[in-house]
């Protein structure tokens, strides 16, 4: 029989292929456009393969407050994702909150120890200081936030509205901060910072964010009815119900307006309308959210603005003008011009402007301002023109996302943590090569369409009115054939031996999406940005050139395979069934999962991410190892994939033909493809189970009667 | 491309029975495009042979694998070197050629020819194989607009087509094209239909003598060469 050691011998040209572990993965453009750089590409997939904890594990490690983000993100990562070219991006955010929501965020405890001397002050509790603290505080810091209001989160708390983020969430983080060990002073309004030095800080951290309204610049502005709208949100979050009348105007036509507008409506005004001089088109807020306003009913007033607001003994009398788009301005939106002589005048009872926001520095902190009175700093390592003090968030670049500022609080920690070292800035992680390029015509048309699953949302009818979140989570099912969308840009298949290539064209003729081609000298080329990562050259390649970028994808069935069988030989069940199922959609997470828990006789599976990995060589393996029967489970028509189950079937025929010539029956292998929702892989693997006891009674009884 | 096909794996068995110790040997080149003898099919042939020793209990042998680049040139086997020295026989998974080079190379050490060279060909699609050329050593495919009659007519007749022909259809194969046919289609395409009215003598088989040798190397006393 096959001894053992020569295992090392059978590899060891294989060993330079498999085994590798080099990781030639590329940054996906969904990273590359987080401002944190989280790892989306592997959450998705983990989601997609149902392993939800260990999803929720890799957000965590790249975001202090996931929780957070999964509500209020704007997510730069669904603008880059490159499913937008096929169909409709990934649902990232939507993704992140079901992983945080069905993975137990909210039991994750955290913990830190101080190893450090310096005290170290964060000035303002916004997710840049929240964030600059997790980890100032990891890092063994003593870590003191000071925040003025009587909540920390600053714009999360009193900028944006609960029914977009539930207040619990702000907690449970604040509550962790604590269990951390930082120092929370609420209400303690910094005045100066040369102070917190005397009081022994050695560093601080300035982010006191941009809660500072533009104003209209029109005559009237001052006139009582006339309330900001940094100001109105943040006395309802904190608390307050300002008495507004019947109809209200929101004056802008970014985040902020479309949440006053919002926040207006469920105090129980009667009509909100959005006065906004350019169209829809040009708006910067979220489409979803303005598309959630409409439907609760705010009107939205397109290319109109107010010129002049007139107090009248109860009202406000408004008068607007009409406007058209001109030549593209600085920011690249068409600018707006008034038309002549289009003057109309409306009634409001109360109207709130939202037209932007500013930081507002103290003078006594003696820092530089720079363009829109933020605090000047080396963007490289945030430092200010006072020694020691760093600055970050809204406060130095204006009013920006809680993602960008989470990732200034993240530089600032490691800064601060050089300087407090009195070392040079250390050199961040190496970062890896992005991938680039979009997807070419030829690719997208042969990339399935499948359409983009949203999470659930309250109906509008009854959502106005309180302020309970809008957007649900997502059930199980939902989130992982979401998930199975994800294109999984920058691992797909590089030809890593040109040496070994034969130049056999076998990649260029099995490729479902007609990726690898040849270039101008003749040879063959993989574009990694078009490659979908489905695996199919790497395994039909005769000269084992071709291998997937990532170490995990290239191994994983062959090592799990050995770990299964390694725990069959133990358990010495019979008949030893072995099935490689799709660890994707239905099979990973629904069917199989049950069965695998119920496990009857000695059914072992082996979970692969996508039945087209698996090699004829795997399914001998089995047989070796004394598996009477092997079967394939794939999801077939649910594939997200191309040409699965047609590759799977050419390698079961393979695989048979040389089972019927070492003498055993051809039926002990099977695939099994879904083809529609309905059909029960459950009943033919029972059946198949059947099937196979019957073999192995029968070989069983043959082998009594030969000896 | 030479094209060949896997020996049945009980034939395989049966030559290996007398040698515990074996050396799998691809080779890189046509054998790896026609995907028999390439890395990949080593390393498969390798895990039908395991099946096979484990389930029929008969499996007394230790296997190893390597893929040359290519078999039929003797510095690639200098690579083989060290692997050799405790070899009981080598299952070559290159052509015909390729097995010989190794046999002549490793005069101590039997090799078994692990597929059956077919043909010299071309791929049709993805898996499927056709022949093109039978190395008669006197091409007339400039007559024949391109399209082999020696290789792709069943009778290999020169002055086509014979009374067997129908619909364009082989009368020994209905599922293949006549060549004389094809012959005929482009050469009308090329207008060079009277081609067509030539008659091709027989060819002298005896002209070169087998085996057949060429020589590109300029001989020292004679100052010429014959290839």
């Amino acid at each position: 029989m096959y001894s053992p050691e020569n295992n090392s011998t059978r590899n060891h040209q294989t060993i330079r292929t498999d085994k590798l572990p080099l990781d030639h993965s590329l940054m996906p453009p969904c990273q590359a456009a987080c401002p944190l750089h989280m790892e989306i590409r592997e959450y998705v997939d983990l989601v997609a393969q149902g392993r939800i904890m260990e999803a929720l594990q890799v957000i965590r490690s790249g975001n202090p407050f996931p929780s957070i983000c999964a509500y209020v993100c704007t997510h730069p990562c669904e603008d880059a994702c490159r499913r937008s070219q096929v169909d409709k991006p990934i649902a990232i955010r939507a993704l992140k909150r079901f992983a945080l929501e069905f993975g137990g965020d909210r039991m994750i405890h955290a913990e830190a120890e101080t190893t450090q001397q310096e005290k170290v002050a964060i000035v303002g509790s916004g997710p840049a200081g929240l964030a600059c603290s997790y980890y100032l505080r990891q890092l063994g810091y003593p870590v003191t936030i000071f925040e003025a209001h009587s909540e920390l989160g600053g714009m999360l708390r009193v900028g944006i509205p609960q029914y977009r983020l539930p207040r619990e969430v702000i907690d449970v983080e604040v509550q962790r901060l604590t269990q951390m060990g930082i120092e929370i002073r609420k209400d303690t309004r910094v005045v100066s910072l040369d102070l917190l030095f005397d009081l022994g800080y050695k560093a601080i951290f300035v982010t006191i964010g941009a809660h500072q309204s533009l104003k209209m610049g029109i005559e009237g502005e001052e006139s009582s009815g006339v309330i900001d709208g940094a100001t109105f949100l943040r006395e309802v979050n904190l608390g307050f119900k300002p008495a507004l009348g019947k109809t209200v105007a929101v004056v802008g036509g970014g985040n902020v307006a479309i949440d006053a507008a919002r926040t207006a409506l469920r105090l129980g005004t009667h009509k909100v309308t959005i006065l906004y001089r350019r169209s829809q088109a040009e708006m910067p807020a979220d489409p979803a959210e303005v598309q959630q306003a409409q439907e609760e009913g705010v009107e939205i007033l397109f290319l109109v603005a107010p010129s002049k607001i007139k107090r009248t003994t109860r009202r406000l009398s408004v008068t607007c003008i009409k406007m058209e788009l001109g030549e593209p301005d600085d920011s690249g939106r068409r600018r707006p011009m008034p038309v002549k002589d289009s003057e109309f005048s409306i009634e409001f009872d109360t109207l709130i402007s939202a037209i932007g926001q500013a930081p507002r520095i103290p003078d006594d902190f003696h820092l530089r301002i720079g363009r829109g009175s933020a605090i000047q700093v080396d963007p490289a390592t945030l430092t200010t023109n006072k020694p020691g003090v760093f600055a970050g968030g809204d406060a130095v670049t204006g009013p920006a996302t809680v993602t960008e500022a989470l990732a200034a609080g993240k530089l600032a920690a490691s800064r601060m943590d050089d300087f407090l070292k009195h070392r040079y800035p250390l050199a961040g992680p190496e970062v890896r090569q992005s991938l680039a390029g979009d997807l070419l015509p030829d690719t997208i048309e042969m990339i399935k369409k499948i359409s983009r699953l949203e999470p659930p949302i309250l109906p509008p009818e009854g959502r106005a009115r309180d302020f309970e979140p809008v957007e649900l989570v997502y059930d199980w099912e939902t989130a992982t054939n979401e998930a199975r969308r994800c294109l999984r840009c920058g691992i797909g298949a590089e030809i890593l031996f040109q040496d070994k290539c034969a130049s056999c064209l076998t990649c260029l003729r099995v490729c479902p999406y007609h990726v690898p081609h040849l270039d101008a000298t003749g040879a063959i080329e993989i574009p990694s940005e078009q490659c979908q990562a489905c695996g199919i050259c790497v395994v039909e390649c005769p000269a084992k050139a071709i291998i997937l970028r990532k170490p995990y994808d290239r191994r994983h069935i062959a090592e799990e395979l050995e770990h299964v069988l390694e725990t069959a030989a133990q358990s010495k069940l019979n008949p030893l069934i072995i099935g490689f199922c799709c660890q994707y959609g239905l099979f990973g997470t629904g069917t199989l999962a049950s069965l695998w828990s119920g496990a009857r006789g000695g059914i072992w599976i082996v979970p692969v991410l996508c039945v087209a990995k698996v090699e004829a060589d795997h399914i001998l393996r089995a047989f070796e190892s004394g598996a009477e029967g092997v079967f394939i489970a794939g999801c077939g028509e649910q594939c997200a994939r191309e040409n699965t189950a047609s590759w799977v079937h050419q390698r079961v025929d393979k695989a048979r033909k040389t089972l019927v010539q070492v003498g055993l029956e051809p039926e002990r292998l099977q695939a099994f493809m879904l083809s529609t929702a309905n059909e029960e892989p459950a009943k033919w693997i029972n059946d198949f189970v059947e099937q196979i006891g019957g073999l192995y009674l029968a070989s069983v009884i043959m082998q009594e009667v030969e000896s | 491309m030479i094209i060949a096909q896997q020996k049945p794996l009980e034939e395989i068995r049966r030559m290996i029975t007398p040698y515990p110790r074996i050396l799998i040997l691809g080779c890189g080149t046509c054998m790896t495009v026609c995907d028999v003898g390439g890395e990949r099919e080593v390393s498969y042939l390798h895990g039908a042979l395991r099946v096979a020793g484990a389930r029929s209990g008969n499996g007394t042998h230790t296997f190893s694998e390597y893929t040359l680049k290519r078999q039929c040139d003797s510095e690639f086997m200098e690579l083989l070197i060290d692997k050799v020295s405790d070899l009981d026989a080598i299952l070559s998974l290159g052509c015909g050629i390729g097995v010989q080079a190794i046999a002549e190379r490793f005069v101590d050490i039997p090799v078994l020819p692990g597929v059956n060279t077919s043909f010299m060909g071309m791929a049709k699609e993805w898996g499927v194989w056709d022949e093109r050329c039978a190395a008669c050593g006197d091409c007339r495919l400039e007559d024949t607009a391109g399209i082999c009659p020696i290789t792709r007519c069943t009778k290999g007749i020169l002055n086509g087509p014979c009374a067997g022909t129908k619909n364009g259809r082989c009368e020994a194969n209905k599922d293949m094209d006549c060549a004389w046919v094809l012959i005929y289609k482009r050469l009308e395409r090329l207008q060079q239909l009277e081609k067509m009215r030539r008659y091709y003598p027989p060819r002298n088989f005896r002209a070169i003598p087998r085996p057949k040798r060429l020589t590109r190397k300029i001989s020292a006393e004679v100052g010429e060469s014959d290839g």
